[in-house]
């Protein structure tokens, strides 16, 4: 399935700088509320304005530290636009229906809200953090639904996302906390010479929420074929990774 | 503790990407737990994640998409306090059942029902798993003593064993404490517990066992297998 695409639409309203809910609400009502520049100590506010540039590394993470030291709803607002339509997207090739992936999308901003005082730059990228929240926020309300449950009313689902499937993701050894920051860096130039057949597999394993034998269906090769372009596939990437550090 | 076996590389990428059903991802969080090997791995492949997150062409959201986001966050404030939340503590789980001295109880088994050991032969014990949410998932921990076997099987499935304490030989190589190995329908197989004491592994059975004996085969029916 190919999402909707809009590129040029509207980015999402921002609210105007301030810690009260309620008057951010009732400025930003009007359909032309646009981010306004609410003085230069604030960090990131003129980039948040470039509504169509692909923020960077650094701009990502000083919005983030905004919302973590001082709720910072501008820097919200910024990362909401650049990350709310990715994950829209990730959702609804997951196979999430519109209404579903809404829901996600919003609970994925929550947690990013709730929780951006837990992220720590030097051990992952924001895109790589928010990925796995949004796939555990999936994977939460998918299992929720299989038991029959409602959304928790009585615990913050902040506190569920994480609670029995983190626990592998969290044991981060010093070892790899010192590699994180420059594997990621060199993840998307590995992924981009990666050969096509490799990273298609790679691509329909991580966005089509396909079983490799619905893959192998999809592509017409044996599953074998499927599993051995994966290993294939990681082994060129931590292959490359290793001759980008040297 | 040096681990041989690994998870392959696409158990890995969909633990990654979120697509392995609840009882094998059981299985591989387990591993994950005492493996810094596949952990790096893992963070590998997240990261590919959130490089292919940055580059997927952006969806349109709802008109209110943002509004209802704010509500979401007021809602969630008023009934939870403010925004900086802690991780919730995660105390080290005290085993539900007896093991044998110096095993440790893996953390992913944290929220898993674990029933009591069961018979099922001489030196041989089992129980059964299950995850809240997903009770259906065959999940085992098996208990042998040393020097005891399991019936030869092969399988219709895919099984999944994950050793937790002690080691076996099933004759294609020996599996100790850390070890992962998945065995499929070219797999006929049977498993002996070395020496060095009892033998505890966490296993997940896709489809059945297919035991070559026919008490074993009952016995295996009888217990779920």
């Amino acid at each position: 399935m190919r999402p909707g695409v809009m590129p040029h639409a509207d980015p999402p309203p921002v609210a105007m700088r301030t810690n009260k809910m309620e008057r951010a609400r009732h400025r930003m009502a009007g359909p032309a509320a646009r981010p306004a520049r609410t003085g230069t100590s604030h960090v990131g506010v003129a980039s948040v304005t470039s509504a169509h540039r692909m923020p960077t590394t650094d701009e990502l993470n000083q919005w983030m530290r905004a919302v973590a030291t001082s709720s910072d709803r501008l820097a919200f607002a910024a990362l909401f636009r650049h990350f709310a339509p990715r994950l829209m997207s990730y959702l609804r090739r997951c196979g999430s229906p519109d209404a579903q992936a809404e829901e996600l999308v919003q609970e994925t901003m929550v947690i990013l809200w709730r929780r951006a005082v837990t992220f720590d730059p030097a051990k992952a990228q924001l895109s790589t953090w928010l990925f796995t929240v949004a796939r555990n926020v999936r994977i939460s309300h998918l299992r929720r639904l299989a038991a029959g449950e409602a959304p928790a009313a009585s615990a913050d689902p902040c506190d569920q996302w994480d609670a029995d499937l983190q626990a592998a993701d969290q044991a981060l050894g010093p070892h790899d906390q010192l590699l994180a920051a420059q594997r990621e860096r060199g993840v998307r130039r590995a992924l981009s010479v990666l050969p096509a057949d490799q990273a298609r597999v790679l691509q329909l394993s991580y966005f089509e929420e396909q079983s490799h034998a619905r893959i192998a269906e999809e592509l017409g090769i044996p599953l074998g074929t499927v599993k051995s372009r994966i290993r294939l596939a990681v082994a060129q990437l931590r292959r490359l990774l290793d001759g980008f550090d040297s | 503790m040096i681990i041989e076996h690994h998870p392959a590389d696409e158990f890995l990428v969909r633990i990654a990407a979120g697509s392995l059903p609840g009882g094998e991802s059981l299985l591989v969080s387990t591993h994950l737990e005492g493996c810094e090997r596949c952990r790096d791995r893992l963070h590998l492949l997240q990261a590919v994640g959130g490089v292919l997150l940055d580059e997927i062409e952006p969806a349109t959201m709802a008109p209110d998409a943002w509004v209802r986001t704010l509500a979401r966050i007021d809602e969630r404030e008023s009934r939870f306090g403010g925004a900086a939340l802690p991780l919730r503590a995660k105390a080290s789980p005290s085993p539900p059942l007896a093991l044998p001295g110096g095993m440790t109880w893996p953390s992913s088994l944290r929220d898993c029902k674990v029933s009591r050991w069961h018979w099922m032969g001489p030196g041989m014990h089992f129980a059964r798993l299950s995850m809240p949410h997903d009770p259906a998932a065959a999940l085992f921990l098996l208990r042998i003593a040393e020097g005891r076997h399991l019936p030869r099987h092969t399988h219709d499935g895919l099984e999944l064993t994950q050793v937790l304490h002690g080691s076996f030989d099933d004759g294609r190589a020996v599996f100790g404490a850390g070890d992962f190995d998945a065995a499929d329908a070219d797999v006929h197989h049977q498993p002996v517990v070395t020496s060095g004491g009892e033998c505890v592994c966490l296993a997940h059975v896709g489809g059945s066992l297919r035991f070559d004996g026919r008490i074993a085969a009952t016995i295996g029916g009888w217990i779920g297998m």
